[in-house]
Order: structure tokens, then sequence, then C-alpha cells
């Protein structure tokens, strides 16, 4: 029989996370209890997607970075039940948010959990030595702190029928503040290519930069986001960072993947292994992108390309 | 301005081996710079020449791969003005939550006004120590720099790119810092740095000689196994001519339903 704890603490800085970690939330614990940082209907939006309990931080303040939070946070969770979780988005944010939780609650702490499980004590998985292997770890400690991953758990449905009250959390000012002098927008579109059914991914096969306009359309022919391997963000920087896929990129969960000259260095493929259906293109016939394919053409990538765009176009 | 910059020395990955049973094999993976930690050396040395009057220290520790001269002598002809070393049997493989406790205690011995960590490990990855040796010391902390704006004694101001935003940071110091891997493109060491490095002192130091705390028992180690990779069909077609391409559009239609 599957237990669960008694409650499980959740908070995500970015909110298309939310959903997700409500969900790992109610997976886990009887009762979810979320902390929500900005406007009312954030509140609203909790306790639609299954929240049981909101402790509500305040509106945001721009000067203050959500790291600030931590000790009242930390405040909330120990006046809680002894033995908990407390789930979070494994965003640069949330596993800062972990570390400091971990530490002032003297908390073992997972980041980048592909799977938590509550049954034997608290367990989590984890990508260990660039891909090459999953760690699983056990939590020993009375509290738990562990960031998710994307896809790890399915998102919650919001359903406006559910809501309640939150609690007021009175704030408890850092130890050591960090001073916000500045906050903009990230340059450049921002993509979530974790959550793509579809992706593309480019590899140094593709040659030259004038060629990942073809990699582009027949991305619009297939409904495809495109992503790249490392070198071709890092090295070249053709694509931006966001989309690499692999070891300390972004690792893809999509329905289908299609390579186009990426030669399948296990570094790249741990991010693409997640993936139903895996395509690939490439001229070597050795290159190791075959092992990990379902389908696969040997074969020129200027005259396989433009073959499939009038193949799916309109 | 006192700066120490955290490294791991982990096995080098292209020389681990996978057994059939799923258990990694690193007895031929020679212990090397953790990638991540050069970005951190390379940071504190961008801020040396931002402050002038600054003095850089290396710092790990471990087990006694340490002990290494060669690896020593690669720290060291990163920029670092000197090295120290915390040796102990116990100290080989531990857990994020050990290691940022026993750097602290070693932190606090050697006295610092910056310290900054790498963005994580290649072995574990955990993204944890820098954040926890933060906390742990009580002082500012924050993870994703991803640009050192300026810096004085007493202050530095940083950009830290986060997933929908960039954050201009001001950290009073004292503060411990983890760098992103996108900060710097750390630089290939000359043989004239490479020589002066060999004359650097180092301070190795033994588990008794830092006041160390009973460190807590927070996680365990389960198993570390290489995943089991799902069944592909592997259907490759050796050729690129019209019928062949045709023949793959097909898999790729059926794919797209």
């Amino acid at each position: 029989m599957m237990s669960k704890l008694s409650n499980v603490w959740v908070f995500s800085d970015i909110a298309s996370r939310l959903p997700e970690v409500i969900a790992g939330g109610v997976e886990l614990g009887e009762k979810v209890s979320a902390f929500v940082i900005g406007s009312e209907d954030e509140i609203a939006k909790a306790y639609s997607l299954g929240a049981t309990h909101v402790y509500y931080l305040g509106e945001k303040d721009t000067s203050k970075i959500i790291e600030d939070y931590a000790e009242t946070m930390a405040h909330a969770i120990s006046n809680g039940d002894a033995n908990t979780l407390m789930l979070l988005g494994a965003t640069k944010r949330g596993k800062a948010l972990a570390a400091k939780l971990g530490v002032q609650l003297k908390a073992g702490v997972i980041n980048d959990a592909s799977e938590v499980s509550v049954a034997n004590g608290i367990t989590a998985k984890h990508m260990v030595y660039g891909g090459l292997a999953i760690g699983e770890e056990k939590i020993v400690s009375p509290v738990a702190i562990v960031t998710i991953g994307n896809g790890v758990f399915e998102a919650a449905e919001a359903d406006s029928t559910k809501n309640g009250e939150a609690v007021s959390v009175s704030f408890i000012e850092p130890k050591a503040a960090i001073k916000c002098i500045e906050r903009r927008a990230k340059q450049g579109e921002s993509v979530d290519l974790g959550k793509a059914k579809r992706v593309i991914a480019i590899g140094s096969g593709i040659g030259k930069q004038e060629n990942l306009q073809m990699a582009a359309d027949l991305g619009a022919a297939l409904g495809a986001e495109l992503g790249c391997s490392r070198p071709i963000a890092e090295t070249e920087k053709w694509m931006e960072r966001e989309r690499y896929i692999g070891v300390s990129g972004v690792m893809l969960k999509p329905e289908l993947y299609l390579a186009l000259g990426i030669s399948g260095q296990i570094q790249h493929m741990v991010g693409a292994l997640g993936s139903q259906t895996i395509l690939a293109v490439n001229k070597d016939k050795n290159a190791p992108i075959f092992q990990y394919a379902d389908y696969g053409i040997v074969g020129d990538l200027n005259k396989v390309v433009p073959a499939l765009i009038s193949a799916f176009k309109g | 301005m006192k700066i120490i910059t955290c490294y791991k020395l982990v096995p080098e990955e292209q020389d681990i081996a996978v057994k059939a049973d799923g258990v990694l094999d690193t007895s031929k993976a020679s212990p090397k710079i953790n990638q991540f930690d050069l970005n951190a050396v390379e940071a504190a040395v961008e801020i040396k020449s931002l402050v002038g009057e600054c003095k850089i220290t290396a710092l790990s520790v471990g087990g006694k791969a340490l002990d290494n001269p060669k690896a020593r002598k690669d720290i060291l002809s990163r920029g670092p003005d000197d090295l120290t070393v915390v040796v102990d049997e116990k100290f080989e493989q531990l857990l994020p939550h050990q290691t940022a406790r026993v750097l602290a205690a070693a932190a606090q011995k050697n006295g610092f006004d910056l310290i900054i960590c790498g963005d994580g490990s290649g072995d574990l990855y955990a993204q944890q120590v820098g954040l926890q040796l933060g906390e742990l010391l009580e002082v500012a902390t924050i993870n994703a720099v991803s640009k050192i704006v300026s810096a004085q004694d007493g202050i530095v101001t940083v950009e830290r790119a986060l997933d929908d935003e960039v954050e201009v940071l001001e950290i009073t110091l004292p503060a411990v810092i983890s760098v992103s891997a996108d900060i710097n493109e750390p630089t290939i060491p000359s043989m004239k740095t490479i020589l002066a490095a060999g004359r650097k002192p180092v301070t190795k130091l033994a588990a008794e000689e830092i006041e160390l705390a009973e460190i807590p028992a927070l996680v365990e180690s389960v198993s570390v196994l290489a995943p089991k990779q799902a069944e592909r069909k592997q259907i490759i077609i050796d050729g690129d001519d019209e019928e062949q391409v045709a023949e793959f559009a097909e898999h790729l239609r059926k794919a797209l339903k």
C-alpha cells in the first residue's frame, strides 16, 4: 500500500511549474500546503490546483529576491508536522531555496529529482555522472527537501470550485540579505523545450549556420520546436543556451525527437532518451545515434531535409 | 580582498565504464578538476583584476587524490596564489551536506571575504555545496551568478541569469557565490603559469586541524546505477535516394500520429 505523508509543503517560483509541483504534493501527501507570493489571484490558483492550505507571504516585492523568504518558510515549516516534505520546482531559485531550507531545518536535500517516493522513507532519484547513472538517495532527516524536474508529476488541472482562505505569514528578515538593484526580462524569446511534444535536435553535422533555416522550415512543417547539441549552443553560439539538450541542459520528454546531424554522445542522449520515438538523420553510418534510434536514415542532410519539408508542408 | 575558490576532483567522465550490472567503474578514470569549478577560479581571477589588493586561495576537501602533485599544480596554474587542501580518508566520497560542513570549517580557519564555487560537480551534480556553505557560514549566498558587474572592497555587484529574468544583485561581503557554467571561458594555463604553479605555497590540513562539529545524518546514498535503456526499433535505412527518403518520411508520418 502506498503510504502518504500527512502534509507536503510546496512552492514554485515560476507560475507555469506550480501545477506539477502541486500535483506532486497531492500524490505524496494527505494535505498540501502551498506557499504563495503574489496577488490574490495566485492564492485562488493554488487552491484550484489542489492545495488544501495556502500560506500567503504577501505581494511580490521587487527589491527582494525569492531566496529572502527562506527564513519565513523555514519558520512556517518548523511549526508544522515534524516529519514532512517540501517540494519545489528544480529551478535556480528553487535550488537556492532548497539549500537554505536544508541548512536552516537540518534537512536532507535532493535536487533535480526524476522520481520521488514516500513509501519507504523519503527517497528520490536523480541523474549523476553527467547522466551515465541514476543515483538513488534516502533522506533520513525528519524534514526532507526535494526539487523536482519537468514532467515528474503530471500537471494538476485547475478546478475553480476548490477554494479556501489563505493564512498570512509575516516576513522574517534574512540574516544576510542580498539587494536586488535591477530586474530585467531575459533577452531572446523564452522556450520551454522540456514541454515540447515534438523536437528537432540540431548537431554539428548541420555543417553551417545557414542550414539552420532548413531545420526551422522542417520544424514549421512538423510543428516541432528546435533544440541542439551543446557545441551548437556553446561553441558555435548558433542557438540559445536554453535550447541545448542533455547534461546541464534540457531534458526532453517529447512524443517525437528527430536528430539532424547529432552524433549521439551519451552527454547529449541522456536528454533525449525520454522521447517516445527517436528518429535520426546522419551521414555517418557508425554514428552512435543510430543505436538509440527507432528509425534512422544514413544520408546527406542537404538531400533528406528538403525532401522531408516538401513531404510534410501544408 | 581575501577570496577562496573551492574545487573538487572528480573522475574523468570519458574514462568511466559501465559494467554489465549497471555499476559504474571509475577505476580507470583519473581525477581531474571539476569543469564547473574552473569557472569559479576564472571568476576569482577576474575579481582580483578589478580590486587590485587581493589574494586567492584555492580550497578543496577530499581523500588521497588531493595529495597528487600534478593535480595541485593544475589548480595553482589557473591563477590562485596558494592552495589549502583538507585531506582525510573519511573525506572520500562525501555527500554535499558533508562537503559543505567541512569546507565551512576550513574556510573559517583560513578567513575570507568572498568564497566562489562552481555550479555543481560533474559527478553528483547536486548544486548545493556553495549555497549550503554560505548558509552554514551565515553570510549572503546566491547561485547562478552569470556575470561579475563590479567588485570593490566590501561589495560585489553581479548578474544572475534565471529561467525567466536577469537579476542585478548587490552583495555585501562576506559572501559565498556559485557561478554558472556560462559566466566565462576558463583560460588555458600557459607554460609560464604551469612552471610558476610549482613554486606556490600549499597547506595540507588534517581533519583534526579544522574545527569540525559533528555532521548530522541527513541523506544516505542508496545506489548509483546506469539507467536501463528503452528498447528501440533500430530500423536504419542505409542511403538517401528518393525511395529511401520516402520510406523514412513514412516512418516519420506514423510517429507524428
